[in-house]
């Protein structure tokens, strides 16, 4: 019964955010003419420019009435130690994932390395509170399906914004899904509610949120277009974590030749 | 015992050929990366952060003084014409001759205050540059790896400098810091604004003269908040 209900929303859900779809339309393409602006177009990779930007209202709505108010009372009320066994505990619970997208990179030592955080941390660490690991040279990394696309050469597809999970371009929401797969948590279940997977889901989403607080205050304050600032520090902190930190020097524009004095 | 030296002197002299030139292999192997790093365009960039990081943390000085002391300070090394004119994209080549003069103005306020809100989360933290590296084969573009850490024992945050050759010293382009250019992230929102109100340039500067005024007295509060906590 419950099962029943629950695809009944989804698919209402699925004809909701079609609808939505036609509604809004995608963003017009600029007259090919205007040189200046068709290149903006293509720069911001943003077909459904206008659907995003509702979702990202959508977003900033539940943020200001449910997420953000949680966060700071979860930031408030619990002492540092809580919340930092918290995290460590939930770091720990993504391990698998972590150690699956290692090896299917190729990246062995990075693997070693998860693999001997995930043991020592369920051991010594009491079920992951703790986090020795770090302490013995073992630093943690993150790694995701999405990553692993991209070392493969996959592009990142145009971009797209979700109700409730934020940025998920095609090549990361793909990757989200496989992940999901990757996970042990996501078999664990006593009811049909999924108890397990949607309150680490939850629990998650606010310690995030509780320890960018001050953060997201200050990107939006500096800011003169939060939904592209977000837009390009998605893309960015991707990149930097495809190539694990290490800039790519060959990959960064050509600045030498622009300027704009000389056409005073 | 001189005489069995000077009989095992060319096997020595042979020797120390073959140790001479191992030695010279290894620096021909190892050299090309230490050539490649630039220990002017290193020097720069810890003087410059040093010294920022060191005003942004001064007590002694008002908030509005330490913002104008900033702003000395990063003006004469960042290449603001430049950051302003990359941030436009195609852009750059709308706005009108006033237009840009008050873009120029607004963009180096705008961009001081991004700069010192960010950075001002780093005060009193230590400071350490890692390495350099050449961008291009011009030899004009030099991109320098360093790193703030933190006494707390809080993970490092990474940050490089994108410096451009001016005479005998260098401006900085931009700065990328926990992997986020900050004039790759000013473009992005830059050309949306523009975009979004069909190539209007006056919108932008619009919105560049609200964010400014709203900075400003956010700036003030937290260097006042910083002041009050620090005294």
């Amino acid at each position: 019964m419950k099962n029943e209900s629950g695809k009944g929303f989804i698919r209402i859900g699925v004809a909701g955010i079609s609808l939505a779809l036609l509604l809004a339309g995608c963003a017009t393409r600029p007259d090919a003419g205007d040189t200046a602006a068709t290149a903006a177009y293509e720069e911001a990779n943003d077909p459904i420019e206008p659907l995003n930007r509702y979702f990202f209202e959508v977003n900033n709505f539940l943020d200001i009435i449910i997420l953000r108010p949680t966060a700071e009372i979860y930031d408030g009320v619990l002492p540092r130690f809580a919340k930092n066994g918290i995290r460590n505990f939930l770091d720990n619970l993504r391990s698998p994932v972590i150690i699956a997208n290692d090896l299917l990179q190729g990246q062995w030592d990075r693997a070693g390395t998860t693999t001997s955080r995930f043991g020592i941390n369920t051991t010594v660490g009491l079920l992951g509170l703790g986090d020795p690991a770090t302490g013995w040279g073992y630093q943690r990394h993150g790694e995701d399906f999405g990553q692993t696309l991209a070392v493969y050469g996959v592009g990142e597809g145009p971009y797209f914004y979700a109700p409730l999970l934020g940025p998920a371009p095609p090549r990361d929401l793909v990757g989200f899904g496989v992940d999901t797969f990757f996970d042990p948590i996501t078999y664990i279940f006593w009811d049909d509610a999924y108890t397990v997977p949607v309150t680490r889901f939850v629990l998650n989403g606010i310690d995030l949120r509780a320890r960018n607080l001050t953060t997201l205050d200050e990107i939006e304050r500096t800011s003169i277009d939060y939904y592209a600032a977000i837009r390009s520090l998605y893309r960015q902190s991707r990149s930097d974590e495809i190539l694990n930190g290490v800039t790519d020097v060959d990959a960064l524009p050509d600045i030498s030749n622009i300027n704009l004095s000389s056409d005073f | 015992m001189i005489r069995i030296f000077l009989r095992q002197l060319p096997f020595i002299k042979n020797a120390a050929i073959i140790a001479l030139s191992l030695v010279v292999g290894a620096l021909a192997l190892t050299g090309p990366a230490n050539a490649q790093r630039n220990e002017a365009a290193e020097s720069f960039v810890n003087k410059l952060a040093s010294e920022a990081i060191e005003i942004l943390g001064r007590e002694s000085l008002s908030p509005v003084d330490r913002e104008a002391a900033f702003r000395m300070l990063f003006v004469g090394n960042m290449d603001v014409p430049r950051i302003g004119a990359f941030a436009l994209g195609q852009y750059v080549r709308t706005p009108t001759s006033e237009q840009k003069v008050e873009y120029l103005r607004l963009v180096e306020d705008f961009i001081v205050k991004v700069y010192a809100t960010r950075l001002s989360d780093y005060t009193n933290q230590v400071f350490n540059i890692l390495s350099s590296q050449p961008k291009g084969n011009r030899g004009t573009e030099i991109i320098v790896t360093s790193q703030i850490e933190f006494k707390t024992g809080r993970a490092p945050v990474p940050v490089e400098w994108w410096l451009l050759r001016d005479g005998d010293s260098f401006k900085v382009f931009d700065v990328k810091v926990v992997g986020i250019w900050m004039a790759q992230e000013q473009r992005s929102s830059f050309i949306s604004v523009i975009r979004n109100n069909n190539g209007d340039f006056n919108a932008l500067l619009t919105h560049i003269e609200e964010r400014i005024g709203e900075k400003a007295d956010e700036i003030n509060s937290k260097l006042t908040d910083a002041e009050t906590a620090g005294g």
